[in-house]
């Protein structure tokens, strides 16, 4: 019934008018600006390739987009039940689905968002401070044995991690909705992202059939890229495939979970 | 009386072994304002949430404008406009774009009509302001203006008072009669407020531990006539109730040294009359006006909650 799209940009609205999004998106610049403005200084010139600058960043930078989105998707549920308003939103002529899913396509967007301006601003500042003129010793020293071009390494790369990001954010959607708490969404899928990918490689060195079908072992998929995996035997399609399970799940018990609850007080 | 816009037939809630609501069957008609009166924790907000679809039913059935909020939700919540407890906003955005939010959900709101509400409410002034600056009865004026953005049907507002200073109350309680009697919808307004319900509404459903005890017209040819009961002050009550019998009235007791009697203003003086004659003392005559207050106690029997 109706158009779609005005709930989308409801969502929208509800993310770019707070100022802690711009915040997110001005540190996120401002890091790749200081890690190239330092390599500058302290690094040569000479010898340092754009690529590998831009790669180094975006691997290290690339969790911040992680930790970001997980906070908005983590609030995007929660916030409206701890607020109240979620009450004067869902009685309006929209199923409760659509309206989970136009937040759910509105948090996606932002992701891209931020993974297209970290890839964007990590190319444009490297390019400027490394690219220009380019030092005569400079080579691409992080590509893969293949040699390959490094602007399509990079893309890959992106590509790869992209999909580990849907599936992190959907799981703080999912912990975002049962919990009504974007608090313990925010803290539960950190804790899942960063504390069990620590000891992660520990856990990949067992040698029981069920760690194949954990998800944190598939998260890293770049593991591919370089045709290292963390367990032997391991294809990206496997990864995918599992990664694909569990995210219908998390998308299923989301939507049952929302659609089936008396939203009280 | 019109076809009810709404129907509530045997509506139950329960949650776990308690029963919230037991068996609640309402028709609200058009062109009525319809107050909804129970003390704190009767099952007035639940009887609210399951009419706009936050919560779900146990058993029973409930219809607006023909449609089930439970098989046809959004063709049912088409036609309504609400606030459920306190009209909570988004506080980072202005009033204006909380109202731009809710006009976008529904297809034929224009920015006219938004600047239209606004106008009605009285926000003209802060309305570009962000909702975290405004009053308690500012935001109640904004959830007011997001109920009526597009001119529902069914108009339901809990508490609606809450937070409104005097003449506030009154600019809202003449709007929602306006809207009743010229517009022609339906208001649905729940209150624990029995002055306020008295003065705003045309027809009062009184409800206690979720069941339904009385439905009271107070307006209109079909109100109950006012209470004719007359309370006398004398020194020999019980002389004076044999006085009255002796008449063919029923006085009974009131208190130590009174006694009421149903009479009307000639019957009262003939009454004085036969009571001096009979050589009691008359202190003082007072008619008794009785106030949904006084009717509201006496069915709900003044009871504790839980």
């Amino acid at each position: 019934m109706g158009n779609f799209l005005p709930l989308i940009q409801n969502e929208n609205m509800k993310i770019y008018r707070r100022p802690r999004t711009w915040v997110m998106v001005g540190i996120l610049v401002l890091l790749v600006l200081t890690i190239s403005i330092l390599w500058l200084i302290f690094g040569e010139r000479s010898n340092t390739s754009m690529w590998d600058v831009a790669f180094m960043e975006s691997s290290i930078l690339f969790l911040l987009v992680t930790i970001f989105t997980v906070v908005i998707a983590a609030g995007g549920v929660a916030e409206e039940f701890t607020s109240g308003t979620i009450k004067l939103l869902l009685i309006r002529p929209w199923s409760r689905s659509k309206i989970l899913l136009s937040k759910y396509i509105s948090i996606m967007i932002f992701a891209l968002l931020l993974a297209i301006i970290l890839f964007g601003s990590t190319l444009l500042v490297n390019w400027i401070c490394f690219g220009i003129n380019a030092g005569p010793d400079a080579e691409t020293t992080f590509v893969g044995m293949d040699g390959g071009n490094p602007f399509s390494y990079m893309l890959k790369y992106y590509g790869l991690t992209l999909v580990s990001l849907v599936v992190t954010v959907t799981l703080a959607f999912m912990l975002s909705t049962i919990f009504r708490s974007s608090g313990l969404a925010i803290g539960f899928a950190l804790f899942l992202l960063l504390g069990v990918n620590s000891f992660v490689g520990l856990i990949a060195m067992l040698d029981y059939t069920w760690i194949d079908y954990l998800l944190f072992i598939h998260l890293n998929l770049t593991q591919y890229l370089d045709g290292n995996p963390m367990r032997e035997g391991m294809t990206l399609g496997y990864s995918l495939t599992v990664l694909g399970v569990y995210y219908v799940v998390f998308i299923a018990l989301t939507w049952y979970i929302f659609n089936k609850r008396d939203v009280a007080s | 009386m019109e076809q009810p816009i709404v129907k509530l037939h045997n509506v139950t809630k329960k949650i776990g072994k308690r029963t919230i609501i037991d068996r609640l069957t309402l028709d609200l008609p058009l062109g009525e304002v319809f107050g909804f009166l129970g003390p704190n924790g009767s099952g007035k907000t639940t009887t609210i949430r399951m009419m706009v679809g936050l919560m779900s039913l146990t058993d029973g059935e409930i219809t607006i404008g023909g449609h089930s909020i439970t098989k046809e939700y959004e063709k049912a919540i088409r036609h309504v406009g609400a606030i459920v407890e306190n009209p909570e906003m988004y506080k980072y955005l202005s009033g204006y774009d909380n109202l731009i939010h809710y006009a976008r959900m529904i297809p034929g709101i224009t920015e006219h009509r938004v600047h239209e509400v606004v106008k009605l409410v009285g926000l003209e002034g802060r309305i570009r302001d962000k909702v975290r600056t405004y009053s308690l009865g500012m935001r109640q004026r904004l959830g007011v203006a997001q109920a009526i953005l597009h001119k529902p049907q069914l108009l339901i507002l809990d508490e609606p008072t809450n937070g409104l200073d005097p003449a506030g109350i009154r600019e809202l309680r003449d709007y929602l009669r306006l809207l009743s009697k010229e517009e022609g919808i339906a208001v649905f307004v729940s209150s624990h407020l029995l002055s306020e319900m008295e003065l705003m509404c045309d027809r009062v459903a009184i409800i206690q531990n979720g069941k339904l005890i009385d439905v009271r017209t107070i307006r209109g040819e079909h109100a109950a006539k006012a209470s004719n009961r007359v309370v006398i002050e004398i020194d020999q009550p019980q002389a004076a109730i044999n006085v009255l019998q002796a008449a063919g009235l029923a006085g009974e007791l009131e208190g130590t040294n009174a006694i009421a009697v149903e009479a009307d203003r000639e019957s009262t003086a003939a009454i004085n009359a036969s009571l001096v004659a009979a050589g009691i003392k008359v202190y003082g005559i007072r008619a008794q006006v009785k106030t949904l207050e006084d009717q509201f106690l006496e069915v709900t029997g003044g009871e504790r909650i839980g």
